[in-house]
């Protein structure tokens, strides 16, 4: 047995995984299983590149309780390489089954190959200093995460689907209170253009100077870890970074960021970097395109002016 | 209550440098126990002052790894295991997770395992998951709060576009996200301490792994600097006027402004 699977416990992830899973198959001359819960998906799956879909069926509504019985379906089938969304649920879910299948894990691949029968991935490491590329043992786990690859394109492609009754794990665990997190403007992870806030700001009053340029812009507001978790200024969930939120705007401007390595690894995906800040040694410069040294107070009304 | 919060010493980042030719030079790192874990270490001991938590910590880490056990029980456990191998230079999850796994058995399944989210060197996000999946005991990941009541977990999980409270039953393993807590600054007092208090060193031999369980899965071929590739064009002639209206008239050859 072998082949590629996929799985994601969001749906418009999978669709993402399809993208990296058909080069693979390409290359590897593999076929493409996804593991989902939802028939309804199925078709859409199909279209854009499954040869089979496993539909499992069940109401268990904690998805990180299936890792025993994907865990169960992957050791029958035996695949090559078995591609997780990395949400975190996805991952501790991937750490699960890898522990069950004892086989091996890579989380937060940001590319994957294949050639002949080998195949590779790239991941980030010492907060993002490094690039670390391994080759994959058979059978290993990889995940990748939201956005890492658009959707698959739709197509004329044919498959089949096969629906797999499950009996859920017995219950230790009790979930409750699950609240979507309200992001007080949009999601920084999605915005085309951030404006970032650091520790360069005297206090929270020059918050208002990053206010008037994302106005200006028409961008959100993120910041980095110390911003939100000493200073309170913005909610966690605002804060751009390697254990934060992940961002890829076309427009990156920091202000007052001095550019740890954490930090460069959540924006460094960003397609224009600029940086503004009175350290003319910052690390941050490094990681931009455009940077101006001086003081934010004086550099950032001009350029809210100027953008006019 | 016991509690065995994980942990592991690793190169300090700030002080690692990359080569011309993208060689990865440690040889200037300080090392430290991993900052993640420090949250992990904290959490434990605000259990051991708030429920009266009796927390050991564990360790896997080469003969290097011995210095960090001072400053790991100065952070609050009383005791400290050490795995001293020189394995762990050349470890994965799939390794760390079996060798955690097999002497938190020798040592006694305690009701709570911690961890924090991932390393600061390899982040590699798994060991303490696999470590619950070895155990065959719950794992809750990306934890921002706890509250213990009789022999239950209650934790709240920050995962992305939700929270939601999970309880669960001893034993359970716990994997802190930073923002779960501040961890302290040992005191003088609390360093002395921590000289006195017992280290015991497990020797791999005597876990009972077998070569399999010991050799990792995935062949690392190459752990290279990354390259940033910026056209970092600093504005420094003129005023600051001046310099913002080179910015903008970039920006706007970009489409951007």
């Amino acid at each position: 047995m072998a082949g590629i699977y996929i799985y994601s416990e969001e749906q418009p992830v999978t669709e993402q995984l399809l993208t990296a899973g058909k080069t693979l198959a390409n290359s590897l001359n593999e076929k493409i299983n996804v593991i989902d819960f939802s028939e309804q998906d199925s078709e859409s799956f199909i279209k854009k590149g499954a040869d089979h879909v496993l539909c499992l069926k069940s109401d268990h509504p904690w998805p990180e309780s299936y890792a025993q019985i994907i865990a169960d379906i992957l050791k029958e089938k035996d695949p090559t390489v078995v591609l997780i969304g990395g949400t975190l649920r996805g991952k501790t879910t991937a750490s699960i089954i890898a522990a069950k299948l004892q086989t091996g894990l890579v989380n937060n691949a940001f590319a994957i190959e294949g050639s002949g029968s080998v195949i590779e991935t790239k991941r980030i490491m010492y907060s993002g200093i490094a690039v670390c590329t391994e080759e994959l043992c058979h059978g290993s786990i990889v995940t990748i995460e939201p956005r890492t690859f658009d959707a698959a394109q739709d197509s004329d492609h044919q498959g089949d689907t096969e629906n797999i009754d499950i009996q859920p794990e017995a219950k230790t665990i009790t979930v409750g209170n699950v609240c979507p997190i309200v992001h007080q403007d949009n999601d920084i992870a999605t915005a085309e253009k951030l404006v970032c806030v650091g520790r360069g700001l005297s206090d929270q009053n020059d918050m208002k100077l990053a206010e008037e340029l994302a106005e200006k812009l028409h961008a959100q507001i993120c910041c980095t870890r110390s911003v939100a978790e000493d200073y309170h200024w913005l909610t966690t969930d605002k804060y751009v970074g390697l254990s934060g939120a992940k961002v890829k705007p076309n427009l990156y401007i920091s202000m007052g960021v001095s550019g740890q390595v954490q930090h460069v690894a959540g924006m460094r995906d960003s397609k224009v970097i600029v940086a503004v800040d009175t350290n003319e040694n910052a690390p941050i410069f490094a990681a931009a395109d455009y940077g101006i040294v001086g003081d934010l107070h004086e550099i950032i009304p001009l350029l809210t002016k100027e953008l006019g | 209550m016991k509690i065995i919060v994980c942990y592991k010493w690793v190169p300090d980042e700030q002080d690692i440098k990359i080569a011309a030719d993208l060689k990865v030079d440690m040889s200037m790192a300080k090392w430290k126990i991993s900052e993640y874990d420090k949250n992990a270490i904290e959490e434990a001991a605000l259990q051991a002052e708030n429920n009266a938590a009796e927390v050991t910590c564990l360790t896997f880490g080469t003969s290097k790894a011995k210095q960090s056990l001072k400053d790991a029980l100065s952070r609050g456990p009383e005791k400290a295991y050490w795995v001293n191998d020189a394995k762990a230079e050349n470890t994965d999850g799939f390794v760390t997770a079996n060798i955690l796994a097999a002497a938190i058995k020798k040592v006694g399944i305690p009701d709570l395992i911690f961890f924090g989210e991932g390393s600061e060197d390899s982040y590699g996000q798994q060991v303490g998951p696999r470590v619950a999946a070895l155990l065959d005991i719950p794992a809750l990941t990306f934890v921002t709060k706890t509250a213990v009541k009789d022999d239950a977990i209650t934790t709240t999980r920050s995962i992305g576009n939700c929270t939601e409270d999970v309880t669960a039953s001893f034993p359970a393993v716990v994997c802190m996200l930073p923002e779960i807590n501040k961890p302290r600054i040992p005191s003088l007092k609390q360093v002395l301490k921590a000289s006195k208090k017992p280290v015991e060193e497990i020797k791999l031999a005597d876990l009972g792994l077998s070569d399999a369980e010991l050799t990792v899965k995935n062949k690392v071929k190459s752990i290279q600097g990354f390259v940033m590739n910026r056209k970092n064009k600093l504005y420094q002639d003129g005023s600051s006027a001046e310099k913002v209206k080179a910015l903008v008239s970039d920006l706007a050859k970009e489409g951007l402004a």
